[in-house]
């Protein structure tokens, strides 16, 4: 193994190390609704985050704020120790956090090749003139961004759908289409939103592959899922959101059986039942 | 630990199809409609070029023939009719010649016909003989350059008989010559234009282009018109393109950066600050300031879409002029404007008022601003633009600053803006606020859309039609009707005032454009796509269970 090698996902999370995502007692309010509620939690480098909770919970309050798309109400939110709060979203996708939407949001009248493409965008140097007069220096940017677009297609089976504009292809490989677009300007953070709504078993399999693959070249994975299956396996740990408010955290073995998170779930019937015997549940 | 590779990741063959399925098995978007790979694509847009080419040389070849006998019909006496081709039949040596030559003409004509249509139904297909329809397009146009020396040797034409004036003659025998031109270019090159459509399609327009000052030497307002409205107005359309078509972003003020550049023109080089930079100074220097205040128009609608948006920018549209016309800082001159606008020169010589040497400048700015953009549209920029009208917040989450995106259109749509005014208040000698009024703004939202939203080449084919239509045929709608009801028996048309129908007429061409080509004479790819699924989308969504 070489000195550069990624950090195996067998290695256990070293408790020791600055979390890449720190939020502090983030809240955001809509008016008279509360949706994020003084959260606080942490995302280490290269660890699987799964957030859970019923629908309603905040979970994507918690995206857009994380990624500039809302500004927060308090609260601190830090990304390798430096503040991302009041910063324009396209700042934050710089610095190294991108994501993907719920429903899906691609550029829907764009080849998927450009839809990758535009994921570089921030990392590219060309201005207005060198692209006006096609300097040597802007088509070779050009071309290399193109290659690196080419390839990622490449390793999401997209390749023959290069030329085909985004709306056009099938639900699944949109999905696909949005985790390449997130990955093109090389993040250090990926938020998922969903990743697996919609899709079929099969698909979700070659998903959670995405994902593990991805976490083996030393990303760090932070995804809102509903689909517990894939939760519970792919995760590190999960955070559970419920009301806008943080009610657990933890090991997935740990979430399961708590007692709170299986009320948020299942309603406090379960949960009696659950504190009972909770292997009767299970 | 393995190298994770595309392997776990690689779509099967079946998952795709699979995907599709439902799809096509509703006919709701049936998928051979669209180009799946980018070989494909690339094919259809350039036997597009290709067929366009063709047609092209068909249109000018069959217009050039018929040219005369529209003069004839619409300007009593002048040419020839059928009559005298009856009356003295065609005679001598040189008639054979002649004859052998128009079978060729007409052999060539009905061949590229039979390509069209063939072209049409099996799309792609390799074309053989093609040399040999280029050698008969080659001797068209020499057999043209003959009948016309041969009329003008024996000052008769040798197929019809006698010619009572030459007048319209040079015009048919240049377009008929252009039309083979064409046509020899096409087919003998046909290999290069099959993979350069694009470049192909629009160098034979320019050609063209520049030609029309020889092809229509006869016909004065038509080069005025070129040069005043047709040129003027592309230009103006390929500008509110950029903010309109590639960036999403709806401007309705257009005309107050037109007026901005000409303004700056007239303000640089005439007698009322007694400046006079020289004109090809001022056309960048009116550039420049319409891309500023393209900027500081941007600005405060940063905030803003869609309706909202436009509204902003109609107020800013009706500043402008109204600034003007209240002469604004002592700047402007008033309702009267600013006149004595030096012409321009190049190299000592002096354009003065022949409308012929703005054309062609025109035509060479046009060239330059089609490539540059060209050029944009394929770079960061471009697809920043597009990321930010597809869906502004996916753009910005993904990298894209969506200020300095949109900033960026609305500066570089100015400035083009800006450029046509600075030639426009030169070309005239003279700009009034009376020139930059709304219905400027809206006749070049119109000719954009009509064109097709987002694609460079049928905006300028929208500028052409939609400036021949208001300012050539409306014109010209009396004479036209009453020559027609004339000569086809209905003198009853030739007694309406047309004056008063000339916009329900204008409006009623918008309509039925519209209506036969609803996403614009020329389509952008995703415009056209769009408006194909557009009614789909929801039937689409519930297939793929996405409701």
């Amino acid at each position: 193994m070489t000195v550069t090698a990624p950090a195996s996902p067998m290695e256990p999370v070293e408790a020791a190390r600055p979390p890449i995502l720190q939020l502090d007692r983030v809240t955001k309010r809509f008016g008279g609704l509360l949706a994020v509620n003084s959260v606080s939690f942490a995302v280490a480098p290269g660890e699987i985050v799964s957030m859970i909770g019923p629908n309603g919970a905040g979970k994507t309050t918690a995206f857009n704020m994380v990624t500039g798309l809302y500004p927060t109400t308090a609260g601190a939110i830090l990304f390798n120790g430096q503040s991302v709060v009041g910063l324009p979203p396209h700042r934050i996708a710089k610095l190294g956090i991108t994501r993907t939407f719920q429903n899906i949001r691609l550029f829907s009248f764009v080849t998927a090749l450009d839809n990758v493409m535009v994921g570089e965008h921030c990392k590219m140097h060309e201005n207005i003139f060198q692209s006006m007069f096609k300097t040597p220096h802007s088509r070779r940017e050009e071309r290399d961004v193109e290659l690196r677009a080419l390839a990622s297609l490449r390793e999401f089976g997209l390749e023959r759908y290069a030329d085909s504009y985004a709306r056009n292809l099938p639900y699944g490989l949109q999905r696909r289409l949005e985790i390449a677009r997130a990955l093109a300007s090389g993040p250090s953070l990926l938020l998922l939103d969903e990743p697996a709504a919609g899709l079929n078993s099969q698909e979700k399999v070659e998903l959670m592959q995405i994902i593990s693959d991805l976490r083996a070249k030393g990303l760090t994975i932070f995804l809102i899922e509903h689909d517990m299956r894939v939760v519970m396996e792919i995760s590190d740990r999960i955070v559970v959101l419920d009301h806008g408010e943080l009610i657990a955290q933890g090991l997935p073995v740990e979430v399961r059986n708590n007692p709170r998170v299986i009320e948020a779930y299942l309603g406090s019937g379960a949960a009696a039942q659950a504190e009972r015997g909770p292997q009767a549940t299970a | 630990m393995p190298e994770p590779t595309g392997d776990g990741l690689a779509v099967t063959d079946t998952a795709a199809p699979a995907t599709e399925d439902p799809r096509a098995d509703d006919d709701l978007a049936p998928p051979d409609e669209l180009p799946v790979t980018a070989s494909e694509a690339a094919r259809e847009e350039s036997s597009g070029g290709f067929t366009a080419l063709v047609i092209a040389g068909l249109v000018f070849i069959v217009a050039g023939w018929l040219l005369p006998w529209f003069v004839e019909q619409t300007s009593n006496g002048i040419g020839y009719s059928a009559q005298d081709a009856v009356s003295s039949p065609p005679t001598g040596i040189g008639t054979i010649v002649v004859y052998l030559i128009a079978v060729a003409m007409v052999g060539l004509v009905a061949f590229a016909l039979y390509d069209l249509v063939r072209g049409i139904a099996h799309r792609g297909r390799p074309l053989r003989w093609w040399r040999g329809r280029a050698a008969l397009a080659i001797l068209g146009a020499v057999g043209t350059l003959v009948v016309w020396l041969l009329i003008g040797v024996l000052r008769e034409e040798p197929l019809f008989g006698n010619i009572s004036s030459l007048a319209a003659t040079d015009n048919a025998v240049w377009m008929t010559l252009t039309g083979f031109v064409v046509l020899a270019l096409a087919y003998g090159l046909r290999p290069w234009v099959v993979t350069h459509g694009e470049v192909a399609f629009g160098g034979v327009v320019f050609m063209i282009g520049a030609l029309m000052p020889f092809i229509f030497n006869q016909s004065s307002s038509f080069i005025e018109w070129g040069a005043s409205a047709a040129a003027i107005y592309t230009l103006l359309a390929l500008g509110l393109n950029i903010v309109v078509g590639f960036a999403g972003l709806l401007d309705l003020g257009y005309a107050a950066f037109f007026a901005i550049g000409a303004y700056t023109c007239g303000s640089l080089a005439s007698p009322v600050h007694g400046l006079h930079f020289p004109f090809w100074i001022v056309i960048f220097i009116g550039l420049a300031v319409a891309a500023l205040f393209g900027a500081v128009l941007g600005a405060p609608t940063l905030r803003l879409r869609g309706d909202y948006l436009a509204i902003v920018t109609l107020g800013f549209g009706e500043i402008i002029p109204d600034a003007a016309n209240n002469n604004l800082f002592n700047a402007t001159g008033g309702p009267e404007g600013i006149t004595g606008i030096d012409h321009p020169s190049i190299f000592g010589f002096n354009f003065g008022i022949d409308a012929k040497f703005y054309f062609w400048s025109l035509l060479i700015i046009i060239a330059i601003v089609l490539v540059l953009l060209r050029n944009i549209q394929r770079s960061r920029l471009g697809r920043a633009w597009a990321a930010i009208r597809e869906d502004e917040v996916a753009a910005a989450a993904t990298g894209v600053n969506p200020v300095t995106t949109k900033l960026l259109a609305f500066s570089i749509g100015a400035s083009i803006s800006g450029l046509a005014g600075a030639f426009f208040g030169a070309e005239l000698g003279s700009v009034t606020p009376d020139s930059f009024q709304f219905a400027v703004s809206v006749t070049v939202l119109s000719t954009v859309v009509l064109g097709g939203l987002g694609n460079n080449t049928g905006v300028a084919a929208g500028g052409i039609l939609v400036s021949f239509i208001i300012f050539w045929m409306l014109d010209h709608l009396q004479e036209w009707m009453g020559t027609f009801g004339l000569k086809f028996g209905l003198p009853a048309l030739g007694t309406i005032d047309y004056s008063r129908w000339v916009y329900i007429v204008y409006g009623a061409i918008l309509v039925g454009i519209m209506l036969l080509r609803p996403a614009g004479l020329l389509p952008s790819r995703a415009r056209k796509s769009e408006l194909q699924a557009g009614g789909q989308t929801e039937a689409l969504a519930v297939v793929q269970g996405r409701v």
